[in-house]
């Protein structure tokens, strides 16, 4: 009887209920719709109706499926040779050596911040594709330049190598600053040159840093979709959605096809994410300096290196800008000055953002036909506009479940050590699959009237997609969701939660007032990260495919086509450019947001308060007017 | 007021208290003193109900209160860390534990008011955040927080290990001025011997999880119980064989089969008054120069003898001097071997 009744406790039944709870999505949503993939590719049938559960697997080395794989590995392999150079140096040229210009050097370098995926892709199509900006102009004053020179594999190796530097700015920029700069004295001390001190003192501490950085790159390249779709480079990813979209009438086994590469890929993924953890717990270099020295930058002092390492700076400098510059300035020019790529100085305009406006063309019959409002900006597009609530909805709803989910989680894994392990290698168990065999799975798996456990209602069905959106985005979110805020969680001293005990606060008043807003600044930037990834997230919003998932990614990818051809995709241009500038623009709110008023402490918010208390008294001193209390303040 | 009874604990099979028995009395200042790893703080948790022991009782005025959860126990606590929510002003801070307690608005504020006069925080760092406090002034929000909730007994957990040595010293004449004032039974814990002796009415000395000695901080540093009090305790010179045969030529009875100690400042040098005890001859080996006080090594036929002086400014001995050692055998402190813990 006693038992029973402390069974019955409501606090033991909201712990029975939760991990009733967790069973359910763990089983349902993890592992169920990945196995059934799995199983899809042993259970093809032949045309008289026999398993034949090898099919796939002869018709993968019969066929030319090992292409796509081939040209996978050639990206990942070849991206980490240029995204490690490319990183490497621009975060030398900023953090270590003494460049002219390095704070602006740096922000150009880290526009990839605040400008990436699909939002870049299509940004460097504006410039370079075949009647780009960059090519047009190119092609005037060299007509024998190559109008098609961007596409393929050379195009998606200079995309994806300016675009995936982010990871090298943020975390190599981190190692590097974190050297002890007695190390690198006491190497000058002893008599080693500059070059010998980078080489011998400073390298050594950032390989571990370098070494996971071209893991991630590796699998970036490995699992790149944006950039083979728009550029047209037969990889894994894209095949995958264009073979989960086929059907068997077009061609053999499509379904278990693509389950057979998205396994592939998994296998890569497992296989990297194990080394590079089995590195990781080898250990790092770890400063033994109990007085760190902040790093002063070295100068070159060879003239030559010295101007040569400049030019190589700004050159990557025009480099990245330039196509933020010029969408920047090209989404403020009308729809005659975008398609012909010219700059008219004289002509400005708001068209691409706000408001509509008659579009003319020429009918194959000679005469002229006017579209009444055919060129709508982007806030005045209903597919734009549709694309971005659809996106921002979803999106803000995925990235604060993956947070409540990953907050609940995480104060038990602290609270319970040993049960603790398990539900932690769940969360993290996303990060072994690549997005792309996730929404795969939900979207075959989902895709049926007979899964009992979401009530035999079919999720990828009409209206149904969206919540199955918000699923895949919540799961693919939770491994980086409880890296983040696990982290946060060791701040929090112990200490802090035995006192709130103490003083007569039980588990629920302490989690809230007291851990909570501890973790709360790191919970919002985690929200915040989680939110802008995928507002403008391309690949699952390509694999779910449908008009009532269309997501912002999908109609910025819709506005690469061709346009005015009929009245068709008017103004698609002026509206990537202008949705460029605004994907920026909530980008790099969010990242200030995050990373400038939520990183602030209370006492930051209280002298700030303070501050603008002491402008508003002067303020209102000047003018005359005096408060009947002015009430002292911190 | 509290009395710990055969009090065990045991993390896995490692015994962290072996039945500890100690009573504190009202209104005392009372230590647990001990190296790291000793079991004083496992003590100070146990009484707080941080942890369960797996036998005893804790008694405060009479009444068991072992299996009392921590939040009804009515017992104030200042952390080694001091523990104060980095996410609330220093007001929150200390109104946290009343809130809890779903006391009045008006009250709070009357109350966190009173006590923030008491333990000297201004209006002004009420409403500041704790990170903009120094150590000082976080300490006292501590304490603040841990006595407006008036509760039976305050307990501090090293509250002073986190400040640098000037500030120690400061605060911890305004702690053992507050505690009187408050007049409230406090349990503080330490490693710090100095501390320790300077604050306390009375001493429990820890070691490997048991109690060596419990009494007052004379009793503690002049009359230790245990070899391993004694050494705990102060510096002190361990009396080699040849030096105690040495002084039992002067017709004392230091049992040679014991282990004899001598405190540094019982060793004299060159003493001005004689009684008789042979002088033993050593030459100045080395020389400490601490301000108040030097501290000297003296090289003798026996063995090294440091001896501790205060410094009148007349008589500094030269490194090489010829000097004569006084040792009295009353003031010898000896202990049977293996007799308490070891040192």
């Amino acid at each position: 009887m006693k038992t029973q009744a402390r069974w019955l406790k409501p606090e033991n039944l909201f712990r029975l209920f939760g991990i009733g709870l967790f069973i359910y999505l763990f089983m349902g949503f993890m592992i169920l719709p990945n196995w059934n993939t799995l199983t899809q590719i042993f259970s093809t049938k032949t045309a008289d109706g026999r398993a034949d559960p090898f099919a796939v697997i002869r018709f993968f080395f019969a066929g030319n499926m090992g292409t796509y794989v081939l040209n996978s590995l050639k990206l990942g392999v070849g991206l980490i040779l240029t995204v490690n150079v490319v990183g490497i140096s621009i975060v030398l040229l900023t953090e270590y050596f003494d460049i002219k210009g390095a704070k602006i050097l740096r922000m150009g370098y880290m526009t990839t911040l605040i400008y990436s995926g699909v939002a870049l892709v299509t940004g460097y199509l504006f410039l370079y594709d075949n009647n780009g900006i960059l090519t047009t102009a190119l092609h005037n004053a060299y007509p024998q330049v190559d109008k098609n020179w961007f596409s393929g594999f050379n195009a998606v190796m200079f995309t994806m190598t300016f675009a995936t530097t982010s990871n090298h700015m943020l975390f190599l920029r981190n190692a590097i600053r974190n050297i002890d700069f007695n190390t690198v004295e006491a190497a000058r001390n002893l008599g080693a040159k500059p070059m010998k001190v980078l080489w011998k003192v400073v390298f050594p501490t950032l390989i571990p840093t370098i070494f996971s950085l071209t893991v991630m790159t590796f699998i970036t390249g490995l699992c790149a979709m944006s950039a083979p779709t728009l550029l047209g480079y037969d990889s894994i990813n894209p095949e995958i959605v264009r073979l989960a979209g086929s059907s068997i009438a077009d061609e053999a086994f499509p379904q278990a096809r693509a389950a057979l590469l998205s396994i592939i890929l998994a296998l890569f993924t497992i296989v990297l994410l194990t080394g590079l953890s089995a590195y990781e717990r080898k250990g790092h270099y770890l400063s033994v300096s109990k007085t760190k020295a902040k790093l002063v930058k070295q100068k070159i002092h060879n003239p030559l290196a010295n101007v040569l390492a400049h030019i190589y700076a700004y050159v990557l400098f025009v480099i990245y800008m330039t196509p933020v510059v010029m969408i920047i300035i090209f989404s403020f020019q009308t729809y005659g000055a975008i398609r012909m790529k010219t700059l008219d100085v004289s002509n400005w305009t708001l068209l691409n953002f706000f408001g509509q406006a008659d579009y003319s063309y020429l009918t194959s019959r000679g005469t002229y036909r006017v579209r009444e409002g055919a060129i709508s900006g982007l806030f005045a597009n209903a597919d734009t506009l549709g694309g971005i609530r659809t996106s921002f909805i979803l999106s803000a709803i995925a990235a604060a479940l993956a947070c409540v989910i990953v907050v609940a989680a995480v104060n038990y894994i602290f609270k319970h050590k040993k049960t603790g392990v398990w539900l932690e290698y769940a969360l993290l168990f996303p990060w072994l699959l690549p997005t792309i065999l996730i929404c795969y799975s939900y979207r075959t798996y989902f895709n049926s009237n007979d899964v009992f456990y979401v009530g035999n209602a079919n999720l990828y069905y009409m209206e149904n997609v969206r919540l199955l959106i918000i699923i895949a985005y919540t799961v693919v979110k939770l491994p980086f969701s409880l890296r983040m805020i696990k982290a946060a969680y060791y701040a929090i001293d112990d200490e802090l939660e035995d006192a709130a005990r103490n003083l007569g606060a039980r588990g629920l008043t302490t989690m809230m007032k007291i851990k909570l807003p501890i973790i709360l600044p790191s919970v919002l930037a985690v929200f915040a990260l989680n939110f802008n990834s995928l507002f403008t997230e391309y690949d699952m919003g390509a694999t779910f495919a449908s008009s009532y998932g269309t997501t912002y990614a999908m109609v910025m990818q819709s506005m690469t086509r061709e346009e005015g051809l009929y009245g068709f995709n008017v103004n698609a241009s002026g509206r990537r450019a202008a949705s460029t500038v605004f994907v920026m623009i909530v980008s790099g709110l969010v990242l200030y947001l995050v990373y400038g008023v939520g990183a602030r402490d209370l006492g930051e918010r209280l002298a700030l308060k303070e501050k603008r208390r002491l402008r508003r008294q002067k303020v209102l001193g000047k003018l005359g007017i005096k408060k009947k209390t002015d009430r002292v303040s911190a | 007021m509290i009395r710990l009874q055969d009090i065990t604990v045991k993390f896995g099979d490692f015994t962290a208290l072996d039945q500890i028995n100690v009573q504190v009395k009202e209104g005392e200042f009372f230590t647990f003193l001990g190296p790291s790893g000793c079991g004083k703080t496992t003590t100070l948790r146990v009484i707080a109900g941080f942890i369960q022991p797996v036998s005893g009782r804790v008694y405060v005025r009479g009444e068991d209160i072992t299996p009392v959860p921590i939040e009804e126990r009515n017992i104030g606590i200042v952390f080694q860390s001091y523990a104060l929510f980095p996410t609330m002003t220093v007001r929150d801070n200390i109104a946290f534990g009343l809130k809890i307690k779903k006391m009045k608005a008006g009250e709070i504020k009357e109350k966190v008011e009173e006590i923030a006069r008491k333990v000297d925080l201004s209006e002004e760092q009420l409403g500041k955040a704790v990170s903009q406090l120094s150590g000082g002034q976080q300490q006292r929000v501590a304490i603040a927080r841990a006595l407006v909730t008036e509760p039976a007994i305050i307990c501090m957990d090293e509250p002073l290990s986190n400040l640098d040595a000037k500030l120690r010293v400061q605060l911890r004449n305004e702690l053992k001025h507050m505690q009187q004032n408050f007049g409230i039974t406090t349990i503080y814990v330490t490693h710090d011997q100095e501390e320790a002796l300077t604050l306390s009415d009375r001493i429990a000395v820890f070691n490997k999880g048991i109690i060596e000695q419990v009494g007052t901080p004379n009793e503690v540093y002049n009359h230790s119980k245990t070899e391993f009090v004694c050494n705990f305790i102060g510096d002190i010179n361990p009396l080699t064989p040849q030096m105690v045969a040495f002084i039992n030529q002067g017709g004392q009875h230091l049992d040679p089969g014991m282990n004899h100690y001598v405190r540094l400042e019982r060793v004299a040098i060159n003493p001005e008054e004689e009684g008789g005890e042979p002088l033993v001859a050593g030459r100045i080996a080395s020389r400490e120069y601490y301000g108040m006080y030097i501290k000297y090594t003296v090289e003798t036929a026996q063995q090294t003898i440091r001896s501790i002086v205060r410094n009148d400014g007349l008589r500094i001995f030269e490194t090489g001097q010829e000097v004569q050692l006084l040792i009295k055998p009353g003031d010898v402190m000896s202990y049977a071997p293996g007799e308490g813990g070891t040192p």
